[in-house]
Order: C-alpha cells, then sequence, then structure tokens
C-alpha cells in the first residue's frame, strides 16, 4: 500500500471488461514528507476521491478482482480509502 | 496500470504455441512529462516494453498495460506474458496541483 495523490482521471471506452463502470484515477504516489514520488500510476477508485485529495492504494491484485467481481481481472491498483490527517510526519 | 504510447508493432515468425494469435506492441510508458501533454520522446529515457494486445490498439494509440503476475490473469491457460494491453485510453485529464 502506499499514500498517493489524485492528479486526474483517464477515460477508455476499449477496455477489458472488467474495467467497465469503473473509475479509473491517475495517483501521484507521495514520499513520506509528500513530495511527489516517481511517475504517476492508474487506479480503480470505489470511493469517488476528488483532484487533488491523498488516498490509500493497494496493490494487492486479489482484492482488485474480488471488488470488480472478475477472477480475470488483470487489474492491480486500487483506492482502499480518502485520507483526512496525517499526523505523523518526518522531520516535525 | 501504467499509461504508455504505442511506438510499435512486433512481429514472430517463429512463436510459442500459447501466443497463437496474439498481436504485440511496442510500448513507451509515461513519464510525469508525457502526462503534462509533452510529446512523446521514443526510447529517450527508461526501457520500451512489449506488451501484449487483444484490443486492436495501433500506433499512436494511449494505451493502459499491466505488468506481473495480473498481467496472465485473464488467460485460461499460463501465458508467458509479462505485460498486458488493458485499456485503449480515450482521454487522459491530468492537472497536478502545482503546474
Amino acid at each position: 500500500m502506499f499514500l498517493a495523490r489524485v492528479d486526474g482521471v483517464i477515460v477508455s471506452t476499449v477496455c477489458h471488461p472488467s474495467l467497465h463502470g469503473s473509475r479509473m484515477i491517475i495517483c501521484q504516489p507521495l514520499d513520506p514528507e509528500g513530495r511527489d514520488d516517481g511517475a504517476p500510476v492508474l487506479a480503480v477508485d470505489p470511493h469517488g476521491a476528488g483532484r487533488h485529495q491523498r488516498v490509500l492504494v493497494s496493490t494487492d491484485g486479489s482484492h482488485t478482482r474480488a471488488y470488480v467481481k472478475d477472477p480475470k481481472s488483470p487489474l492491480r491498483n486500487i483506492v482502499m480509502g480518502v485520507i483526512d490527517d496525517e499526523d505523523e510526519k518526518a522531520g516535525n | 496500470m501504467r499509461l504508455g504510447h504505442v511506438i510499435g508493432r512486433v512481429t514472430l515468425s517463429k512463436q510459442d504455441p500459447a501466443f497463437k494469435g496474439a498481436r504485440f506492441l511496442l510500448v513507451q510508458p509515461f513519464a510525469k512529462e508525457q502526462f503534462r501533454g509533452a510529446a512523446m520522446t521514443p526510447l529517450a529515457k527508461g526501457l520500451s516494453l512489449v506488451v501484449y494486445d487483444n484490443l486492436g490498439a495501433g500506433l499512436g494509440n494511449v494505451i493502459g498495460f499491466t505488468e506481473g503476475a495480473e498481467a496472465t490473469a485473464p488467460f485460461d491457460t499460463p501465458t508467458p506474458v509479462d505485460a498486458l494491453n488493458a485499456a485503449i485510453v480515450d482521454e487522459v485529464f491530468y492537472a497536478p496541483p502545482h503546474a
């Protein structure tokens, strides 16, 4: 699991059937200080996270396959929750 | 899943029977600059990938591809695939906070 910021969405019509009806967001992974860490990745978003909100992303494919109800889905990343507040930050 | 530009195709004259009917694309994964709309710079940095395709993506398309164990999930029989095209992307709406 990692922390990320919602930086956008993608739209696709020709895709694997398990993607139909799922919102797919562009997640910017963040380091412990909240800075961008690497290139953005895509994740399924069942919670409807808003732009620039911080989210917790799981990379557990089996949970994602269960969410989309397709044991043959190629999806892996899924938003597990929207972050309210992070109390503990390195350097504080 | 990551985004990438289709920059070429791979055709095989002899192949493993598991790849019967397969199409392969040469894909350049998006760096942050490509999300911002920068022109693609094929082979500029990072590896280009060969991606299994059964959706019919063409040269210049933006695709969403999965890598690793999930790439083989859609197959009925064990298939030696590292990366799979899961979506042909129509639109990318990207708006980072400080751009």
